[in-house]
């Protein structure tokens, strides 16, 4: 009976109105027993005993150093407020201001200078103690002045962003006249090793993610926002791949020639905004020498990113060097993007979201990719070619990444 | 760079021309633009809690008494749990006698009958263990003081010299570095000569609970004494009785800059060595003596560098 009744209101106009306004109700509802339990549930949480104090750690996001001076960056993790008490350098107990607040509130950050004599290439250890005496402590490991926002540096970090990232992709779209000469289960054979570099950076992007967030406070949501990174990026993806292959670039609804390339370019620049990022921030942070070495480990690590996005170009008209030099800069140029964020502010929470979406963003070109060699490929994904040239991009993925 | 060096160099520049020798300033290197300013943490700047005076009860001994065998010195001790600020801003759920750490100086003279009226205000089972030599059931060790509960320690105060009294609830550990130590004088027969008496018992705080200090002091709060120096005259003796409390850390020491004092070992009295650094461990105390040559500011600290930096530095400020 109340089953007809229902049936019945739904058809009157009015009544589905009132029916989506029921919509509200359980909101409304929430907010009162949200109200009650605010006001007394105290008592409840007491029939389950007391629940420990709060840790009152502070979060050291960033300790810069200039001469005669240290400044440490603090935010507030927790819940609860925090205020900044005593600050110690090498365990000594030093005289400090305090740039903001010096009681934080959830996610406040303040900016702590201390005048400080430090020792040049020697390791600092800062301890900021709360107002209940818990003290964090962050270490620098060579303490070298950290490089400021000028003009030389930031040209350095783009002409860095610039060599490990456009320059080597760039040389790798030079294959592309070798490949359009190809045999067509050779030119499979490089799509699946395309394939094969796209998962090798997929996982190394998840993983760094992963790990990035182990270490976020708690309260900044760690394994959520990695879910959130990859979905956002591999659905954004998806909803691209879908617009370029309805425009007609390729037929049978999979994605081939430049269009393809282009997905590829996209995925792989993603992956260089985070690989920038994480270049940026440990050069910074002097956690990594940026040397000679590393540059060139980088530079035969990425050539293979271009010979990625060759692969699939190889197939259909030719395209132009205009397009080949768009497909580079979208590749490359986000890695400038990330050595520029990453020098400048050190964000793990921006470190975490960055790798996320170049894990999405890999796996998703790495679907469209195995579509195509799937459909398009001499032999399917099962011929020699395929299986061989997948294997081949992982190992190539993984000994020139022993370079770096 | 530039104006640090210069006023530093100023008074060498009287030096050179005393001593008939030339002395060069060093210069610095380019780069080398470092906020100079004291050598330690002097004035205003110094992040100590607490205002002028705040220490006073436990700076200043009571007076001795003259010899009485048999007197009876009365003192309550009560014990408390209460948040103490000790680093400036920083504050710790401390135990304590009276409400302060260190407790109250206890001060008796020999041959005196010393009756503590002892009542445990806090969560915990407390006693008091005072050093010196009495009766087995008077030690704070079998007559454990629940919470709620009294006890009276009664006998005679000897032998003299200078000692401290503690908690002995076990975890001995965290009856100790919570707080419950003081010091205990007693007084010779023989009068000791007049001077400037002050008391200072080394202790340290472990606010986080890692079994490491965050820090150290003398009679409490962290570079109390460097924001507000001791007072003392030139012309008169000054007297330190002195106690090592200090948990986790294996010794302490207190080092007098600018002078050389006389230490009497546990306040004996025919024994001294003449010093400006004394050693100890939890536990062990004495008397120093000082008989300051010049007026002006002078520093005294623990000569571990670290417990100085961590608080456990001050000043006298020696006037004619």
């Amino acid at each position: 009976m109340e089953a007809r009744s229902v049936a019945e209101n739904t058809q009157r106009p009015g009544d589905t109105t009132r029916w989506r306004l029921w919509a509200l109700v359980p909101i409304l509802l929430l907010v009162a027993v949200v109200a009650l339990f605010s006001a007394r549930g105290g008592s409840v949480l007491e029939l389950v005993g007391q629940s420990p104090p709060p840790a009152d750690e502070f979060d050291i996001r960033r300790v810069e150093l200039s001469p005669g001076e240290v400044r440490i960056r603090v935010t507030n993790p927790q819940r609860e407020d925090l205020t900044i008490a005593t600050v110690t350098v090498d365990d000594a107990i030093v005289p400090f201001t305090v740039e903001g607040d010096e009681t934080l509130g959830r996610l406040r950050s303040s900016t702590i200078v201390v005048p400080y004599d430090w020792v040049q290439d020697e390791p600092l250890a800062v301890g900021v103690t709360s107002s209940t005496g818990i003290q964090t402590t962050a270490e620098v490991a060579a303490a070298v002045e950290t490089p400021g926002p000028s003009v030389d540096g930031f040209f350095g970090y783009a002409l860095i962003g610039a060599l490990v990232g456009i320059v080597p992709i760039a040389l790798g779209l030079l294959w592309l006249p070798s490949l359009r000469r190809a045999r067509p289960q050779w030119l499979a054979a490089f799509m699946a090793l395309t394939g094969g570099l796209l998962t090798f950076l997929a996982v190394e992007a998840l993983a760094e993610a992963l790990e990035l967030q182990a270490v976020l406070p708690g309260a900044l949501g760690g394994p959520g926002l990695v879910v959130l990174g990859v979905a956002i990026s591999y659905l954004a993806l998806t909803f691209l791949s879908q617009r370029l292959s309805s425009r007609g670039t390729s037929p049978g609804g999979t994605l081939g020639g430049l269009a393809l390339a282009m997905l590829v370019a996209i995925g792989i620049g993603v992956h260089n905004l985070g690989e920038g990022l994480a270049i940026g921030t440990s050069f910074a942070l002097g956690e990594l020498t940026l040397g000679t070495f590393l540059i060139v480990g980088f530079m035969i690590h990425n050539v293979t990113e271009g010979l990625g996005i060759a692969a699939p170009a190889a197939e259909g008209r030719a395209p132009g060097l205009g397009r080949l030099a768009l497909l580079a800069l979208i590749a490359g140029a986000p890695t400038i993007l990330g050595a520029w964020i990453g020098g400048y502010i050190t964000n793990d929470v921006l470190g975490v979201l960055f790798f996320s979406l170049a894990a999405g963003a890999a796996l998703q070109v790495v679907v469209e990719v195995v579509r195509y060699v799937a459909r398009r490929a001499p032999g399917g994904l099962t011929s020699g070619y395929a299986v061989g040239g997948f294997l081949s991009g992982l190992a190539i993925m993984y000994v020139t990444g022993l370079l770096v | 760079m530039g104006a640090a060096p210069v006023v530093a160099a100023a008074p060498f520049a009287g030096m050179a021309l005393a001593g008939g020798r030339t002395r060069e300033a060093t210069h610095l290197g380019p780069g080398h633009a470092f906020n100079a300013g004291h050598a330690a943490m002097i004035g205003e700047e110094v992040p100590a809690p607490g205002q002028a005076g705040d220490l006073d009860a436990l700076t200043y001994p009571p007076a001795a008494l003259p010899h009485q065998p048999g007197r009876v010195r009365e003192y309550t001790l009560i014990a408390q749990d209460r948040e103490i600020e000790v680093a400036k801003g920083v504050v710790y759920p401390a135990w304590t006698y009276n409400g302060t750490v260190p407790g109250p100086v206890i001060r008796a003279t020999e041959d005196d009958i010393l009756r503590v009226e002892f009542a445990n205000g806090g969560a915990h089972p407390h006693t008091i263990h005072f050093h010196g030599i009495h009766p087995s059931n008077m030690d704070g060790v079998f007559e454990v003081v629940n919470p709620g509960d009294r006890f009276t320690y009664e006998f005679p105060a000897r032998p003299y010299g200078m000692h401290l009294y503690h908690c002995h609830a076990t975890p001995l550990k965290k009856h100790i570095h919570k707080g419950l130590y003081g010091a205990f004088i007693i007084d010779p027969p023989e009068p000791r000569p007049p001077a400037q008496e002050l008391v200072m018992v080394m202790n340290a705080f472990d606010t986080d609970g890692d079994g490491e200090n965050n820090f150290y002091a003398v009679n409490g709060p962290a570079f109390f004494y460097a924001r507000y120096p001791i007072k003392v005259k030139r012309s008169q003796t000054v007297r330190i009785y002195l106690a090592n409390l200090t948990e986790f850390d294996l010794i302490n020491s207190f080092h007098l800059h600018g002078d050389f004092f006389r230490y009497y070992p546990t306040g004996s009295t025919d024994y001294f060595e003449y010093t400006d650094t004394v050693m100890l461990c939890q536990g062990q105390r004495g008397i120093i003596e000082i008989d300051f040559a010049n007026t002006g500011r002078f520093m005294f600290h623990a000569h571990q560098s670290e417990f100085a930096e961590l608080g456990w530095m001050g000043f006298f400020e020696v006037e004619d």
